[in-house]
């Protein structure tokens, strides 16, 4: 009886989740005149022609490309910097070490649109207008509260002795924060990883702001220039979101045994 | 190695022969509707009527709020990077005065202006001088279902009142219909709507550039649109949420009398697919009595950005994609409402899309919003107060005096 | 007993992007939140604190101020219930977990322009699947009271996963060990819980906490798209009224005023929780 109740928590949660996707994938199959049409909620004649408008138009795959690459680099630099200074912060003496970790949350107190413009004129003075390079340095900063914060909690939560017995061992601090820490905490990495590629992957303010062709333009912007003046094409935007959320949907479901399982029980017993 | 190494020479005496040859010149527009094709053979077609010059047009996003957001930041800090730019109507009073658009008063001929509808020359005029040129035009329009009316053995109501006796009867006897659905949410969208109530009941915003907005005939056609609503039910809650699309939705399937939108929407329902296929008319919006319908004006402009590196070369494209010809192609490639009025009879367009036709008179009274570099300001006090009088959060005379309140005070800031 | 290093230079490389990102927008809103500047008409003022005099008395900012608290209050409170029950849920070994994690995290992953958009048109009055599947015509984002708590509902579908997938690793780092003992000591579900799930996960939540509380006090796109700020601004939040007065009117001045307002108040939220935090840490 238990088991069942749990089932069915566990079957509400995923409609609850996953239902809206999922009416978004039945949108996506219905022709045009059909969109709006309820019931049915499923299309009687499915079509894949919003698939193949998304495809026909190779920049949809320059796009993604765009979107991946700078998400990638996002990543593993804001992991790379926020893992380092986490660290830090966690282990170490740090000079003002409060006014350090209220620096590092202040960039997420700003409302972005203040930012934006005297970020843009930056890139532009830069000549980084249209880059890849313009979105990476802006992801990567801004989701930087994101990893050290996180990180640095879960660093904390790694018993002390952990560390010393490391550096007994004659292990350098930084040995010690390969070797030792970053495993013990491989969930709270992971799930670091995890949001900041979300986080780089949807942004779109800075995406519309510093891009302008589709040379470096993401995935949001680009379902942004989906509709015209008026038309709002939403089979396209419906077929555009289920490819777009998918890699995601994989992305998590490949490092998810590091986030569920992690590797704290041998350690600890170790 | 080798091949990669030829391509780079390649590459580079390509780029080396553009370089010689001309200037690039950036345009810079909101998405096109549909397919962007058409747009850019014309672009081809101006490049190899000027060899030298070679234009690239990039996009933003349709949405008009995030192309003003775009074009502010960058025309603040006189950045070069575009040349010619698409601007929405009420924009260009802004950024005529800001000093950010160039004057290109000579782009026109002699006597040309007259050679375009009024309402998009008085929106692009500033003392006199001409920031942009018309491009094309969209105006409220009144669609209704002819064969509902035929029915009911009604004609084409030509007072609001009309409207409303009409929808009530029909209404009733049909089922599953609204009577007037019309574009309530709180946007810009809005402003057009209920301007064209207040116009055509000879109210208005501005008068010698000082607000008038809480007059009597402002607070009875607000009255009158929550009325709709509330008294003779013949406009659901919903409009409350509605912009250009559910409301072209809910009409596109059958499921109201009449509708308030712009020229776009004729073409879906001409779609083969279409559930309301040849059941369709358009006509001008009702009025009041004793005053005229007053549908608002929409459309684009071009304009040349006043940092330019290239003005001459922008110039002659605005004056290319302006000229008759580019605005027929656009017409009947992607459906733009040409601003230049012979178009309107010319005999292959009309064949093509007889509809136009009938937008002439209605594109002639088409008024624009009020023309001043404030329209912006007016607009963001317009806009919460309009969305109040008719949720019922206020009534219209408490709305429209806290907006002439407010109106008062931006105009009459020192600057 | 061994001295702590310095760590200076592990903090160093994070210390100073973040510089480039936060110093000189910082100063120049706050240079600007001093003048009057209106680029339409060319006016670059001077003002000193007039505009924020004037922000005080401004109906519209105490109006966002209003909307932007209650939406961030309920919305994390929200996430931040449902997010526990969620992460306790998962944190059990069943089949199909990885697959159903990985699923939960769907609205999160979907980009916030569609999910925007996505629930716009469930909110449809006439053709959303909401009213479809109650059988009811209500207009949830044309009525002023609706429209608010339908925006919330969103935001909190939206961001749950987050605080999920955190609050499951948190849970994870809680060793085995600990659960074995207490109900080798004969604890019930409930004190297990209450005595010891909660203590050893509260760093996380609070974690969790500040940042969702950072975002929803910031919270823009999703409710532009939703409602616009309407009906009639009930539902404005700060960002939509400063990107209104910056980007629609072009008043770089007061526009980024509001911006240095909103971060003061952001601000001092922060340090608030940064000395809950602390104090937890020191138990």
């Amino acid at each position: 009886m238990k088991r069942a109740v749990f089932y069915l928590m566990i079957a509400c949660v995923v409609l609850w989740s996953a239902g809206p996707l999922l009416w978004q994938f039945a949108t996506s199959l219905k022709p045009d005149a059909e969109l709006t049409r309820l019931p049915p909620i499923l299309p009687p004649e499915p079509t894949l022609d919003h698939y193949r408008a998304l495809f026909t138009d190779t920049t949809f795959l320059r796009i993604i490309a765009n979107s991946a690459i700078v998400s990638s680099c996002s990543t593993a630099l804001s992991l790379a910097i926020g893992a380092l200074a986490a660290f830090g912060l966690a282990e170490l003496n740090v000079s003002a070490k409060r006014f350090v970790l209220l620096f590092v949350l202040s960039a997420s107190m700003f409302p972005p649109i203040a930012t934006v413009s005297p970020l843009y004129l930056i890139i532009r003075g830069l000549g980084l207008r249209d880059t890849w390079w313009a979105l990476i340095v802006t992801y990567t900063s801004f989701s930087l509260p994101l990893s050290v914060w996180i990180m640095t909690n879960f660093f904390r939560q790694i018993p002390d002795e952990l560390y010393r017995a490391a550096r007994v061992d004659g292990c350098g601090p930084f040995q010690a924060f390969i070797r030792i820490m970053l495993p013990l905490a491989a969930p709270g990495v992971v799930t670091t990883a995890i949001l900041v590629f979300i986080f780089s992957w949807n942004e779109f303010l800075f995406a519309l702001t510093f891009t302008a062709t589709a040379k470096s333009r993401t995935i949001p912007v680009a379902i942004a220039l989906f509709p015209g003046l008026h038309e709002i094409p939403w089979g396209d935007i419906a077929a555009a979101s289920v490819v777009v959320t998918i890699p995601l949907i994989i992305l998590v479901f490949a490092f998810q045994r590091l986030i569920i399982e992690g590797l704290t029980a041998g350690a600890v017993k170790g | 190695m080798i091949s990669i190494f030829l391509c780079g020479l390649g590459c580079t005496s390509d780029r080396e022969q553009k370089g010689a040859s001309g200037t690039t010149i950036v345009f810079k527009h909101g998405k096109i509707a549909g397919n962007p094709k058409p747009i850019r053979d014309l672009l081809d077609r101006f490049e190899r009527e000027n060899p030298g010059i070679t234009v690239k047009d990039e996009t933003l996003p349709a949405s008009t709020d995030e192309q003003h957001q775009f074009y502010a930041i960058n025309l603040d800090s006189q950045s070069t990077d575009f040349d010619v730019l698409s601007l929405d109507v009420i924009w260009v009073p802004e950024f005529a005065r800001a000093g950010w658009l160039r004057d290109v008063t000579r782009v026109m001929t002699e006597g040309e202006q007259n050679a375009f509808f009024p309402g998009p020359v008085q929106a692009v005029t500033q003392d006199g001088r001409l920031f942009a040129v018309p491009w094309y035009i969209d105006a409220g329009l009144l669609y209704y279902r002819t064969d509902l009316l035929k029915k009911y053995n009604r004609s084409v109501p030509k007072t609001w009142q009309e409207l409303v006796n009409i929808a009530q009867e029909i209404t009733e006897r049909e089922r599953n219909l609204y009577g007037f659905i019309w574009q309530g949410k709180q946007y810009e969208g809005l402003v057009c709507n209920v301007l064209e109530f207040i116009w055509s009941n000879g109210g208005g915003v501005l008068e010698n550039s000082r607000p008038v907005i809480a007059s009597r005939p402002n607070i009875e056609a607000l009255q009158f649109m929550r009325d709709l609503i509330v008294k003779w039910r013949i406009t659901p809650p919903l409009v409350l949420t509605a912009i250009e699309e559910p409301t072209r939705h809910i009409f596109g399937s059958g499921r109201a009398l009449f509708m308030r939108n712009w020229p776009y929407a004729w073409s879906v329902f001409s779609r083969e697919d279409s559930a309301v296929r040849g059941k369709v008319g358009v006509a001008q919006l009702p009025s009041f009595p004793g005053h005229v319908s007053a549908p608002t004006l929409g459309g684009w402009q071009l304009g040349v950005n006043r940092f330019s590196l290239h003005p001459e070369e922008a110039e002659k494209l605005i004056r290319f994609l302006t000229s008759l010809s580019a605005q027929k192609t656009l017409a009947l490639t992607v459906g733009y409402k040409p601003t230049r009025k012979a178009l309107y009879k010319d005999p292959d367009l009309l064949r093509e899309q007889p509809f136009v036709g009938s937008l002439y008179s209605i594109f002639m009274t088409a008024r624009p919003r009020p023309v001043t570099p404030y329209y912006m300001m007016i607009t963001q006090v317009l806009q919460p107060e309009f969305s109040a009088a008719i949720a019922g959060i206020k009534t219209p005379e408490a709305a429209l005096g806290s907006a002439q309140k407010q109106v008062e005070r931006i105009l009459g800031e020192e600057l | 007993m061994m001295e702590r290093e310095n760590g200076n230079r592990f903090v160093m490389p994070a210390v100073v992007m973040l510089s480039l990102v936060t110093i000189y927008p910082l100063l120049s809103v706050l240079y600007l939140s001093l003048h009057r500047r209106l680029p339409i008409f060319d006016v670059s003022k001077f003002t000193r604190l007039d505009n924020y005099r004037f922000l005080l008395t401004d109906d519209r900012f105490w109006n966002a101020l209003r909307n932007t608290v209650y939406f961030a209050a309920t919305s994390v409170t929200l996430e931040l219930l449902f997010g526990l029950g969620i992460a306790l849920l998962l944190n059990r070994s069943f089949r199909l977990k990885g697959v159903v994690t990985a699923l939960v995290l769907i609205p999160w992953a979907v980009p916030t322009v569609v999910s925007a958009r996505m629930w716009e048109w469930m909110y449809n009055t006439d053709f959303g699947i909401l009213n479809y599947l109650l059988g009811m015509k209500i207009n949830w984002l044309g009525s002023p009271f609706w429209a608010m708590n339908a925006a919330v509902f969103m935001d909190v579908w939206k961001t749950m996963p987050f605080v999920v997938i955190l609050l499951l690793a948190g849970l994870k780092m809680i060793p085995r060990e600990i659960y074995q003992a207490a109900r080798i000591d004969g604890a019930g579900a409930w004190p297990i819980f209450m005595k010891i799930t909660l203590p050893l996960l509260m760093p996380v939540i609070l974690v969790v906490l500040i940042l969702r509380t950072l975002d929803a006090l910031r919270i823009f796109d999703a409710v532009y798209v939703l409602t616009g700020g309407g009906p009639a601004n009930t539902t404005e939040t700060l960002s939509i009224y400063a990107y209104k007065v910056l980007f629609q009117t072009l008043q770089f001045g007061y526009g980024s005023t509001l911006s240095v307002v909103i971060f003061l108040c952001i601000g001092s939220l922060s340090i608030l929780y940064l000395r809950l935090l602390r104090a937890e840490g020191s138990r």
